[in-house]
């Protein structure tokens, strides 16, 4: 079989060599009817089919439609030889369209091919469903595609791929994908050795992380332990450094990753993320002379700067940050200058204190003159977000006389933060007035209807302002050309007001009438009618100067606008009407104050915003803006979630009635929560018997399976307690990707968190050690919970209960007989009481098993008191519960088991009621159970 | 006016640029290049982008441009473009990409001698050969007296013809070919829906002196006027042609024709210009004479295969017959093969390349009747689309003939010598690409 195609080459020969598009389209004919003839024909053989298609894929590039051939591409896919196969995928992908019916013949081929072992025939699988797969496809295919990534015997590229094409997938259909399913599994890739597939991995799990904020909580670890082996301990493959940076891309994309999650809590992880936040800015102190590296070092830079600010406003890496970050935007580089400006911005957006920045402020007003235009804009973002009550008159001065020589592109939206800012920080409300009315004169078209809707509102729910508004308007009025938003304003104010400043010379009704009468030519019809209303308020204000009013309605009555036309005839007939009759002053009545409501202008400024794929993680404006968002966020985020589950449990489109549903909603939001959050604990007997044996004792197995084992020491004191988990690999093969994670119900009342970052990796027949403190800040009674998952072949996940329980943070009280009756008394009963009577079981010898008993009582740190009781069965016990947020909360305990009944009663008083009833159920739970 | 004057080669490349004023740059020409050249939806011949006009007239991959600003009359500034390509034609024998640029220096001669700052100037052929030759030598002793006759000759009252002692015929010839093109459209059930003729009457004048000639048709118009003027049997003529005069729907004619005895009287009557030239156009567009009938049977069976069954028939006289007669057959765009079968004279095959099969005979008596029959063989598509059956097209030449029924009733001769002059006139009726039945 020949190699190359000399048919294909000599009619592609021939086409270029057509002089005259008549010609080519001759060629082009021709060679497709013979194309027609011979698959009509059929007996092609694989060589002669791929020719065909091959040609019929050039005339397609061409821009001629082809109808033809499509069966036969789907036939070479099937083909075993690759250069066939490679000829049908490509036809697939481009001839076909994703709904195109066709697709569905190919679906079977593809995922052959996705089964085969050949790496090759995987990789164009992939590149076809990611080049056409609908939802069909996706639908079909995604499994495949998934095991694919997943699969041990993968090559790295066919990982990357079918990364990648599951990203176009999961963002073409996001609901295809069951991406809280399998985000462990694909998390653990994060740990490929591989760089080039982390990469793509994490391309993946950004995407799939924006919307599974928690599914996904576990790559945080993941992003950070990669970034401290990269960027501190250099650990990375020579072929992965750019320009001596190590995979800037990969960094870049981990930065962003982190800045999804809200800042982690474990010190452990902060304290790395700060060393590898700190060492970046160090490397890029000094700017290199080679543009790449520059560039490199910069993308990982703007970055972790971005981090450091989302991480905590007020750490010294900002501080530092803010240095270079004013470095930057004096910058020569157009791009620094960009990228300094912006990320300057969410400084902006997210610090407490603006101060660092304004030390900066005139370079960043002079910015606003940059010959790049999109300087400009971050310029004046920059200078809109810093913008606060103590420099809002420089700024807004600013930016009002850059206003005149802005680009016309930019007007628009300086207008309105120029009106945002003055109505938000203004110190005085002449000062606002001003400022608007300059502002409208100066910017005449670019003032949207917001701006002047918004004066007036504010000039008629303040008193005190109206006068001077009056006269204001009155001297912007006066300037030869008006705007006609500066018209509107007038005509509403005066007419609403001017009666006020009518005394003064100067602005006597007459004047005022003609100054706004001869700007009405050059308004449009709305504006005129508007003057139409100012007039009837004269005439009921200014009867001096009503027979020129009048006359005005009477020329209206006439014009053809309907609107006018009909305002001018009532107002005519209302001013007709005679001088005793009431109804014109009614009418006329000034305006009642507005409802207080929300300024519109924000709105239309984040409407402007359109959403990008890769979602920013802050909004221009200062740091109120940004809570305000993050709060709804929050709130969209849930309904988002409550939404897609009651989808999954009504399976089809329900058609109740709105309150109906709304209401399931709710209670399914609440289920599906709760099991979302919470993993499944594992179950078998032993691990029950392993767990109740740890409630009272301080180290022990707390898991063991054929692969692992899990062990436990710990330690309490008052309301810190430390935990050590023993993990050991029992199998001659190291455990990869291995994951450690902490699930708490209720972080308020309990924190437990890593020392340092666990291991990822367990080397075949070792033991690892991680060591977990604890803090007990309220009293809590669910036990937290240990989620191991690891790669041995498998990817296997393990969650069991942690036996940090309450009576853990208990502490000895040594109390006689007197003061513990005194005490039991002082508590008294119900609510603070807590009793139960169960049934024991005696041991062989037919007798209490009392040392048990007090094994139990002593294991949950009650402290025994001997002598109280004069029964000796009858076990008395006093503690203290330390807790760092309540503080101590006492605790007695009487226990008295009866033997001939097989009974037992357990009674607990504590000061606090959850504690007693809390205490009651452990203790209780250990007693019954055989250990 | 016309601004600039350009000709282009087909891939967009500026043969001859000529900027007649200086409200355009030569970027002007990138301008056309762009939005027309390499734009291969443009099909209009004049573009208009913002207060710019484009005018062009393709001719063998060249493209003749004019450009102006203003709002110029469309059909005078075509009328330049053509004017232009006929002098070229009449100066190199042909006009394409090679002659413009192996005579580029006359080119540019030519484009300034018949356009004056935008303004069209004399641009009759026969004048601006005595003073733009193509050879090169005329001795100086004799300029003088040249350049004065040319003067005033390209001056006088009849630019168009040299002085009459200049000119001298043994013999006294006159040739008059009519030529038209017929277009008609006929759908399926063979009922006429457009049909017209565009005529030219072309002459060949060798004459000597300054010889008056008159010219007659059977124009409607005349022959009625005459039979109304002139009342009893003396009127031979007009009961000659009565019958079957012609309504001509508009005429041109050549500038050497008195237009005002012809608005007076309908009268041609003219001084000729030495050789060849285009006296008259017309256009006609009732009583077409139909020379070809074709009655098309095509039926799609299912979906594989559509059969064709057409029939030619000539419907003139016997003597006459129809020479070059082209049939293109239109055939779905997913044939793959077609079997064709022939009853009567021609050969007929499928011609891929254009989606059509060719019937070509190449002569058909008058009276007769042929027809063919063919089978086309579809393959299956992808996207079922609907054939959209376009016309079926036929090409022919018939000589002797008028479509319109045009005649030429006389031409007469007068010159002060009185010489005796011989006649000659053909007709010739032929049609080239518009001739189309629906089926």
């Amino acid at each position: 079989m020949a190699t190359t195609m000399r048919g294909l080459t000599q009619f592609i020969a021939d086409i270029r060599g057509a002089r005259v598009r008549e010609l080519e389209e001759k060629r082009i004919n021709k060679e497709m009817a013979n194309i027609r003839k011979k698959f009509k024909d059929g007996n092609l053989d694989g060589y002669q089919k791929k020719k065909y298609v091959a040609k019929i894929i050039f005339t397609y590039i061409l821009g001629y439609k082809v109808d033809v051939g499509h069966m036969e591409a789907v036939n070479l896919i099937s083909s075993p030889k690759y250069s066939e196969k490679q000829i049908g995928y490509l036809a697939v992908t481009l001839l076909m369209h994703e709904n195109s019916d066709f697709l569905r013949l190919v679906v079977n081929s593809i995922r052959k091919d996705l089964h085969g072992n050949n790496e090759i025939d995987n990789c164009l699988a992939l590149h076809a469903i990611a080049n056409v797969g609908g939802s069909e496809m996706a639908e079909a295919l995604a499994e495949d595609v998934h095991r694919l990534l997943i699969s041990p015997t993968s090559e790295s590229f066919v990982k990357k791929k079918a990364a990648l094409t599951l990203l176009r997938l999961y963002r073409k259909h996001p609901d295809v994908i069951p991406a809280a399913e399998w985000a462990l599994r694909i998390i653990s890739l994060m740990d490929d050795e591989d760089l080039g597939v982390v990469i793509c991995v994490t391309s993946l799990v950004m995407a799939l992380a924006q919307d599974h904020l928690h599914a996904y909580a576990v790559s945080y670890t993941k992003a950070v332990d990669r970034l401290n082996r990269l960027v501190i301990e250099h650990e990375y493959s020579a072929t992965y450094a750019y320009y001596r940076v190590p995979s800037p891309w990969l960094q870049v994309k981990l930065l962003r990753l982190l800045q999804y999650y809200p800042p982690s809590e474990d010190p452990a992880i902060r304290s790395v993320l700060h060393q590898v936040l700190q060492t970046t800015m160090d490397n890029s102190a000094e700017p290199s002379r080679n543009v790449q590296h520059n560039n490199a070092q910069h993308a990982v830079l703007f970055e972790a700067i971005g981090l450091a600010i989302h991480l905590d406003t007020n750490s010294p890496l900002v501080n530092t940050a803010a240095v270079l970050l004013a470095r930057f935007i004096s910058s020569k580089e157009t791009n620094v200058r960009y990228l300094g400006l912006d990320t300057m911005a969410h400084l902006a957006a997210r610090a407490e204190s603006l101060e660092p920045l304004k030390k900066h402020q005139s370079t960043i007003i002079l910015s606003l003159r940059d010959k790049d235009i999109s300087v400009r804009r971050r310029a004046l973002d920059l200078l809109y977000s810093m913008c606060d009550i103590d420099n809002s008159e420089l700024i807004v001065g600013e930016l009002l006389r850059y206003l005149r020589v802005a680009d016309y592109a930019l007007r628009e939206e300086m207008v309105l933060k120029i009106a945002i800012l003055t109505e938000k920080y203004a110190t005085s409300y002449k000062w606002y007035v001003d400022t608007i009315l300059r502002l409208i004169s100066a910017a005449g078209d670019h003032v949207g209807e917001e701006v002047w809707y918004r004066v007036v509102q504010i000039v008629t729910n303040t008193e005190d302002l109206q006068e001077y508004a009056a006269k204001v308007v009155f001297e912007h009025l006066k300037a030869p050309t008006a705007h006609e938003s500066l018209v509107k304003v007038g005509g509403y104010i005066l007419g609403e007001y001017g009666h006020l400043i009518a005394n003064e010379p100067g602005y006597s009704p007459l004047e005022q009438f003609h100054i706004l009468h001869s700007k009405s030519q050059f308004c449009m019809a709305a504006t005129r009618s508007l003057l139409l209303s100012t007039y009837i308020k004269w005439v009921n204000v200014f009867p001096e100067i009503k027979p020129q009013l009048v006359l005005i309605f009477e020329r209206y009555r006439h014009v053809l606008d309907s609107e006018l036309q009909q305002r001018a005839s009532e107002f005519y007939a209302l001013a007709q009407r005679p001088e005793e009759d009431e109804l014109l002053q009614n009418v006329c009545e000034e305006m009642p104050p507005f409802p207080p409501r929300s300024s519109a202008l924000l709105g239309r400024l984040n409407k402007d915003q359109g959403d990008t794929e890769d979602k920013r993680t802050w909004i221009h404006g200062g740091k109120d803006a940004n809570v305000d968002r993050e709060l709804t966020r929050r709130k969209t985020l849930i309904q988002a979630n409550g939404s897609t589950a009651s989808h999954i449990a009504i399976g089809a489109p329900s058609t109740q009635d709105v309150m109906g549903s709304l209401v399931g909603l709710d209670l399914r939001h609440t289920e599906v929560a709760n099991s979302s959050e919470r993993p499944n604990l594992a179950v078998g007997p032993n691990i029950d018997r392993w767990y109740e044996k740890l409630m009272f004792s301080s180290e022990g197995v707390l898991f063991e399976d054929v692969q692992i084992q899990i062990g436990i020491k710990s330690r309490y004191q008052g309301h810190i307690g430390q935990l050590a988990i023993y993990i050991g690999n029992k199998v001659p093969t190291p455990l990869t990707s291995f994951i450690t994670a902490v699930h708490v119900d209720d972080p308020d009342a309990l924190s437990v968190t890593f020392a340092k970052l666990p291991p990822n990796v367990i080397a075949p027949r070792t033991q690892t050690q991680q060591l977990l403190h604890i803090e007990c800040k309220k009293a809590f009674s669910t036990p937290p919970i240990l989620t191991v998952s690891f790669l041995a072949g498998s990817h296997q996940t393990t969650s069991i209960r942690l036996p940090i329980v309450l009576t853990k943070f208990l502490e000895h009280v040594k109390l006689g007989q007197a003061d513990f009756f005194e005490r039991w008394k002082l508590i008294g009963g119900a609510p603070r009481e807590s009793q139960s009577i169960f049934p024991v079981t005696l041991n062989n010898a037919g007798q209490l098993d009392l040392s048990k008993f007090r094994q139990v009582v002593a294991g949950h740190k009650f402290n025994l008191l001997d002598d109280i009781d004069p029964n000796p069965n009858n076990l008395v016990g006093a503690g203290v519960l330390h807790t760092s947020v309540e503080g101590k909360v006492g605790c007695l305990l009487r226990l008295e088991p009866n033997k001939e009944a097989k009974l037992c009663r357990l009674t607990v008083r504590s000061t606090s009621e959850n504690v007693a009833k809390e205490a009651q159920k452990l203790l209780q739970k250990s007693l019954t159970t055989d250990t | 006016m016309i601004s600039a004057f350009f000709i282009f080669n087909q891939k967009g490349e500026v043969l001859i640029s000529r900027l007649y004023r200086t409200d355009f740059k030569r970027s002007i020409a990138d301008v056309f290049r762009i939005q027309v050249v390499s734009n291969p939806d443009v099909r209009s011949p004049l573009i208009t982008l913002g207060s710019t006009s484009f005018f062009h007239v393709r001719v063998n991959n060249l493209y003749v441009v004019a450009v102006t600003k203003t709002n110029a009359n469309a059909a005078l500034v075509f009328e330049f473009c053509y004017r232009f390509i006929n002098i070229c034609k009449s100066y190199f024998g042909k006009m394409d990409e090679e002659s413009i640029k192996n005579n580029f220096v006359v080119v540019y001669e030519l484009v300034d001698e018949i356009n004056d700052f935008g303004y069209p100037q004399n641009s009759e052929i026969d004048t601006l050969k005595t003073y733009i030759t193509t050879e090169s030598v005329v001795s100086a002793t004799q300029a003088p007296e040249v350049s004065s006759r040319i003067t005033a000759q390209a001056t006088g009252a009849t630019s168009w013809r040299r002085s009459g002692d200049d000119v001298k015929y043994k013999k006294n010839e006159a040739f008059v070919d009519v030529v038209e093109v017929v277009n008609w459209m006929g759908s399926a059930k063979g009922t006429t829906l457009r049909a017209d003729v565009d005529g030219h009457i072309q002459m060949r004048a060798y004459l000597s002196g300054t010889p008056e000639c008159k010219f007659g048709l059977n124009d409607k118009l005349v022959i009625d006027r005459g039979a109304v003027g002139t009342s009893g049997p003396s009127s031979g003529l007009a009961d000659r042609g009565g019958g079957d005069a012609v309504e001509l729907d508009d005429c041109q004619f050549h500038q050497c024709v008195r237009l005002n005895d012809f608005d007076a009287d309908r009268s041609i009557s003219f001084i000729p210009p030495d050789g060849e030239f285009e006296l008259m156009r017309y256009r006609a567009t009732s009583n077409i004479k139909l020379p070809l009938k074709v009655i098309p049977t095509v039926t799609e069976i299912g979906t594989t295969k559509v059969s064709y069954d057409i029939t030619l028939k000539t419907t003139f006289s016997p003597k006459l017959s129809a020479t070059n007669v082209v049939v293109r057959i239109p055939t779905p765009l997913n044939t793959t093969d077609v079997d064709v079968g022939i009853l009567g004279t021609g050969k007929a095959k499928y011609v891929p390349a254009e989606n059509v099969i060719v019937w070509k005979i190449a002569r058909l008596q008058g009276g007769q009747e042929c027809s063919l029959s063919a089978m086309a063989q579809l393959t299956s598509t992808t996207t079922r689309q609907v054939w959209a059956r376009p016309p079926i097209d036929v090409d022919f030449q018939v000589l002797m003939f008028t479509a319109s029924g045009l005649i030429v009733r006389f031409l007469k001769v007068f010159e002060k010598s009185n010489y005796h002059s011989i006649k000659w006139v053909r007709y010739l009726t032929k049609a080239n690409g518009g001739y189309q039945v629906r089926f």
